[in-house]
């Protein structure tokens, strides 16, 4: 026997033992039906009472819940998928590729207003930046094939045909299955990594009071990472990617007898925090990309050039200058790999 | 066209898993997969122990067919639901979603390797053409193709488990409810075929 199913039967046997009403309610259920038997005879109401709470009876067929002869829970989720989370999600996402497609045509990549200096500060260790990619990457490969997994049959199933739909989403849930623990460990590292430069501090509350200036082009000082930044990284890595591996683990490994409820429960779980993370995923991606010049680069080769940290992360910037944290230097352009000095 | 309906009739049934062993015999289902199961209540206890067999009940409105992702399940003409074994891609959305718990898969592994779902047929084969080899091998016998009914409701020894259509059988149970002079208890009928006072979905119809 696995030995998880061992734990859990042994807290089954121990529950059953500290709560000894619960060992005897399906003898007094099979009790009430004895009697009702010859009270009013064919009269089985107790029996269809128990078959309708959902408990697990006696059957000789071996296997998860085969004792169950009938449960609601997979109406409620499917009602909740179908009905809710599905169209939500969808629409959620659209939306807001629109919202930032009509974004990026009314201010285009933003860039900075001094000269570039040509001195450059590291703003990532390669170690930073290959945990990042290893998160980015695999984040963009569970949210692609979840995806197609999630929507797939809406939009795309009409397109490309049932066969090769079917290759596809048969393609995407080994991706998803496969990339997943890849996801959940980087997860785990890059958390521990940034999270010191992200604990919320006071500057912050100026920052969303304009969004960083991102509409006003007002310039707002803040520290190593924005106040955005900040909450991308609470909201979205921490809150919603942790969740997400949580509910992930419990669908990933079917061979521990979780029960249907379970799984049901980690699904809407999954489906939900996975909908707003890819959402609000698209806003970093679209900054960290083409919507703010010089980000991709200080995430690719690490540096940025002194203009740039200081029009975009002043507190940092002086930190540095001023000697308070220590980060390399390079001359040259940041569009390039640089070595270390 | 008739509607292909199962019923078993609690007051009839023995356990005697003669369905269930008609059914891994008939369709040859692979090891570790049981399409039909009989479930004991208050097993043991004199005069109030009652068992049902229970199956995929081929739902009108079925929960497998509207959660399953690759769109795999489809209503034949005779209201009987299948599956597409080519399609299916094992993610288990069936299995959570099926009130009976009806669909099965030959694994459990993890990384979510579950293999393809199997449930049963009302024996009535698969998409493939009608009593060819492959659709033998795939999803077991086409007994209604053959003009015969599902092995597990022939087989019944006592005649509890009902399988046809839903006309004829519903007479037959009437016909059992007016001589024992009891309420009518057809379980699952409320939860696979809708309210009496509902509209059922067309048979045939993809829902």
């Amino acid at each position: 026997m696995k030995p998880f199913a061992v734990w859990a039967r042994s807290f089954a046997v121990a529950l059953a033992l500290i709560l000894p009403s619960t060992g005897t309610s399906v003898a007094q259920q099979g009790e009430t039906q004895q009697q009702r038997a010859q009270s009013q005879p064919g009269n089985n109401a107790p029996v269809w009472r128990d078959v309708r709470s959902g408990k697990e009876e006696y059957t000789s067929i071996k296997g998860r819940e085969t004792g169950v002869l009938v449960q609601t829970y997979g109406e409620t989720w499917r009602q909740l998928k179908n009905g809710w989370i599905t169209p939500i999600a969808g629409w959620l996402i659209a939306v807001v590729v629109v919202v930032i497609g009509a974004f990026f045509k009314w201010r285009g990549s933003i860039k900075v207003h001094g000269e570039p200096t040509g001195r450059l500060i590291e703003r990532f260790t390669p170690f930073e930046r290959y945990t990042h990619w290893v998160v980015a990457i695999s984040f963009v490969v569970l949210g692609i094939s979840g995806l197609v997994m999630m929507l797939g049959k809406y939009v795309l199933l009409p397109v490309i045909g049932y066969t090769l739909f079917a290759w596809l989403a048969q393609l995407s849930k080994h991706l998803h299955n496969f990339v997943g623990p890849v996801f959940v460990v980087s997860l785990l590292m890059f958390i521990v990594m940034f999270v010191k430069d992200n604990l919320p501090r006071l500057y912050d509350i100026k920052w969303f009071a304009n969004l960083g200036g991102m509409i006003s082009g007002e310039h707002v000082p803040s520290g190593r990472f924005n106040a955005g930044e900040k909450a991308w990284f609470w909201i979205g890595v921490v809150v919603l990617s942790l969740l997400l591996s949580a509910s992930g683990l419990v669908l990933l490994f079917p061979n521990f007898d979780q029960v249907r409820a379970v799984m049901i429960e980690a699904n809407v779980v999954h489906m939900v925090a996975g909908g707003a993370v890819i959402a609000i995923s698209l806003g970093h991606i679209y900054l960290g990309t083409i919507g703010l010049d010089g980000a991709y680069e200080a995430m690719r080769n690490g540096y940025v050039d002194e203009t740039w940290a200081r029009e975009h992360h002043e507190y940092w910037y002086d930190d540095v200058k001023s000697g308070k944290i220590k980060a390399g230097t390079a001359m040259g352009q940041p569009d390039a790999p640089q070595a270390q000095h | 066209m008739a509607r292909m309906k199962f019923l078993c009739d609690a007051e009839r049934c023995i356990e005697c898993n003669g369905c269930v062993t008609a059914c891994k015999n008939e369709n040859e289902v692979p090891w570790g997969v049981n399409r039909r199961r009989v479930v004991t209540i208050n097993d043991g206890m004199v005069g109030a122990e009652k068992s049902i067999s229970v199956a995929c009940m081929h739902c009108s409105d079925a929960p497998c067919m509207a959660v399953c992702p690759v769109d795999c399940f489809y209503r034949t003409d005779e209201g009987v639901v299948l599956h597409d074994k080519d399609l299916c891609i094992g993610c288990g959305y069936c299995f959570y979603a099926c009130p009976f718990g009806a669909p099965q898969f030959p694994q459990a592994g993890a990384f979510g390797l579950r293999g393809k779902m199997d449930k049963c047929t009302f024996c009535a084969g698969g998409p493939e053409k009608d009593l060819s080899k492959e659709e033998f091998s795939k999803y077991g016998s086409n007994r209604l193709a053959q003009g015969k009914l599902p092995a597990c409701a022939e087989m019944c020894s006592t005649k509890a488990l009902l399988g046809g259509d839903g006309d004829v059988i519903a007479d037959i149970y009437r016909q059992r409810v007016l001589k024992r002079g009891k309420g009518s208890e057809v379980w699952g009928w409320g939860t696979a075929y809708g309210k009496p006072d509902q509209k059922a979905a067309p048979a045939g119809s993809k829902s």
